[in-house]
């Protein structure tokens, strides 16, 4: 009883944030100007008018196959460097502190870069994506493979594994948990590279529907773009949250 | 054939390695990432000379910059401005974080009021919050200021709530065996328990915090280093913008040196991973 009690406790005190948060959205924006701030209902209408006539789906789709090339060239590549610059001390020694400089940029600070370099288009927003996903699976790849007890590695040794083998058999294994963190970083990373990459370097996708939407001081379609945004961000937080949990198990215990 | 000692990092070493590879090592250590850079550098170099227009950043070029664009007041002002900025919205985001931080990993009732807005904001791009920003601040650097505060206040709310949950129940047990009074539970327990939390917060913080800065900079044209960058590489001085991206490499990594060598030494119970 205390538990199911505490449980109820805890979904009341969400729904009244959330019906709380609703509420206050509805007063405000009856009290603003209407290009500051619009009721939550005319949001919603607005999001309606966005879906039906196209132009938020079509943003999805432009968004979407960026973010989705992108974050799957990161990932791909990310393990593999990973791995590699922790097999290979020599890889690690020479170009470390130039990843790990290169990290420390504001990816946004080199679109302008890109811009001048490749122009407007589908592959310079990705390699956006990818600059702001490949790092951290890149380092935690490496991590993880780097912490491979060698006792594993030496008991796979002395059953005369192959290093083909070893490599399939324990290291990768080992390393998958450690390469779903960088894969969650990954996610999150990747859409903040999209939005800035969509500001400024396309005229699709959700982040060119913002900028226009802010010329136009349509409020309310900024309001419905940011809302579907959230929506999104939180949907892929949630999955890699479940990803990195699921492969957690994986993870031997100490 | 598995003669690896114990305490070797597994893969680092390979089994069986011959004597004075130690020392060998240890030299490759430096000499390694000199020729990367060496060959990085020429590599850029040649390419771009060969294959780019001229207009492109060259790695010799943006050396030869450098002096000439410290010493220009334009490159210093808009440095200025960027630095003070994500500086004082730090500042800001700090205090605030951990104040609705605290709040939330102690008081469950605010912590289930406020955390889906917390999750939310904190699981969403933040930047787009930017075009509405600009419309509410104008072109200002006020609403720098705003997304600065915004961007780096989230992550420091998020990790100094999830010390405050985690907190040691058995440290408020004592204060209450001692009649502590409640102000001081907050100010002499709750707080500096959560100090490494927010530690991790800034950490993120302050890539967030630039990120944040450049962006309402490229989209409103404020002075600043992002400014700086965008208009000249599109007046075609690309080693000039080359020189403020490095500023930024250097801001990030300094600042967050300094926020982990600060915190360690005014906060002694901290141990540190």
């Amino acid at each position: 009883m205390p538990l199911s009690d505490w449980r109820w406790r805890a979904a009341a005190g969400y729904a009244v944030g959330l019906i709380g948060g609703a509420i206050a959205w509805q007063i405000v924006g009856w009290h603003s100007a209407s290009y500051v701030f619009v009721p939550l209902t005319t949001t919603l209408d607005r999001l309606g008018q966005l879906i039906s006539d196209g132009s938020l789906p079509r943003a999805l789709a432009a968004s979407f196959s960026v973010y989705g090339v992108g974050v799957v060239l990161a990932i791909v590549s990310g393990a593999v460097g990973g791995l590699a610059f922790a097999r290979r001390a020599i890889l690690r020694q020479a170009l470390e502190p130039y990843l790990i400089a290169l990290y420390a940029v504001p990816m946004v600070a080199l679109i302008p870069f890109l811009l001048a370099l490749i122009g407007y288009g589908f592959w310079p927003k990705v390699i956006v994506v990818w600059l702001f996903a490949v790092f951290p699976v890149h380092f935690s790849t490496q991590r993880g493979a780097e912490s491979t007890p060698p006792e594993l590695i030496d008991v796979a040794r002395s059953f005369r594994s192959s290093e083909r083998a070893t490599w399939w058999h324990v290291v990768i294994p080992y390393t998958l948990p450690f390469l779903m963190t960088g894969v969650r970083q990954a996610l999150a990373r990747g859409l903040v590279g999209m939005i800035a990459a969509e500001f400024f370097l396309s005229a699709a996708g959700l982040g060119s529907l913002l900028i226009t939407q802010s010329e136009q001081f349509d409020t309310a379609g900024m309001l419905a773009t940011t809302l579907v945004i959230t929506l999104i961000g939180v949907g892929l937080m949630a999955i890699g949250r479940y990803i990195e949990a699921r492969f957690a198990r994986w993870r031997v215990q100490p | 054939m598995s003669a690896t000692a114990p305490g070797h990092a597994g893969l680092r070493q390979t089994p069986a390695a011959p004597a004075g590879k130690a020392s060998r090592g240890r030299r490759s250590a430096l000499l390694a990432p000199v020729t990367a850079g060496v060959i990085i550098v020429l590599g850029w170099q040649l390419a771009a000379s060969a294959f780019a227009p001229s207009y492109i950043a060259r790695p010799l070029q943006t050396l030869r910059e450098f002096p000439a664009v410290l010493g220009d007041g334009q490159f210093l002002s808009a440095t200025a401005s960027t630095l003070l900025a994500v500086l004082e919205g730090l500042v800001i985001a700090v205090l605030a974080g951990t104040a609705i931080g605290l709040v939330m990993g102690r008081m469950r009732g605010i912590d289930r009021l406020l955390r889906l807005y917390v999750d939310s904001f904190y699981a969403m791009p933040l930047v787009a919050l930017v075009p509405l920003l600009t419309v509410w601040f104008g072109y200002t650097p006020a609403a720098r200021l705003a997304v600065v505060v915004i961007e780096a206040a989230l992550p420091i709310v998020y990790s100094v709530a999830e010390g405050g949950r985690h907190l040691d129940s058995s440290y408020i047990d004592v204060t209450r065996a001692y009649r502590a009074p409640w102000w001081r539970v907050w100010t002499g327990v709750a707080l500096p328990a959560s100090m490494p939390y927010l530690l991790g917060g800034i950490d993120l913080a302050v890539g967030r915090a630039l990120i944040g800065a450049v962006v309402v900079e490229f989209i409103a044209g404020l002075n600043g280093l992002g400014y700086y960058i965008l208009f000249h590489v599109r007046s075609f001085q690309q080693d000039k913008a080359m020189v403020a991206v490095c500023v930024l490499v250097v801001f990030a990594l300094v600042l967050r040196r300094a926020v982990g060598a600060a915190v360690r030494r005014g906060l002694p119970w901290y141990q540190g991973t």
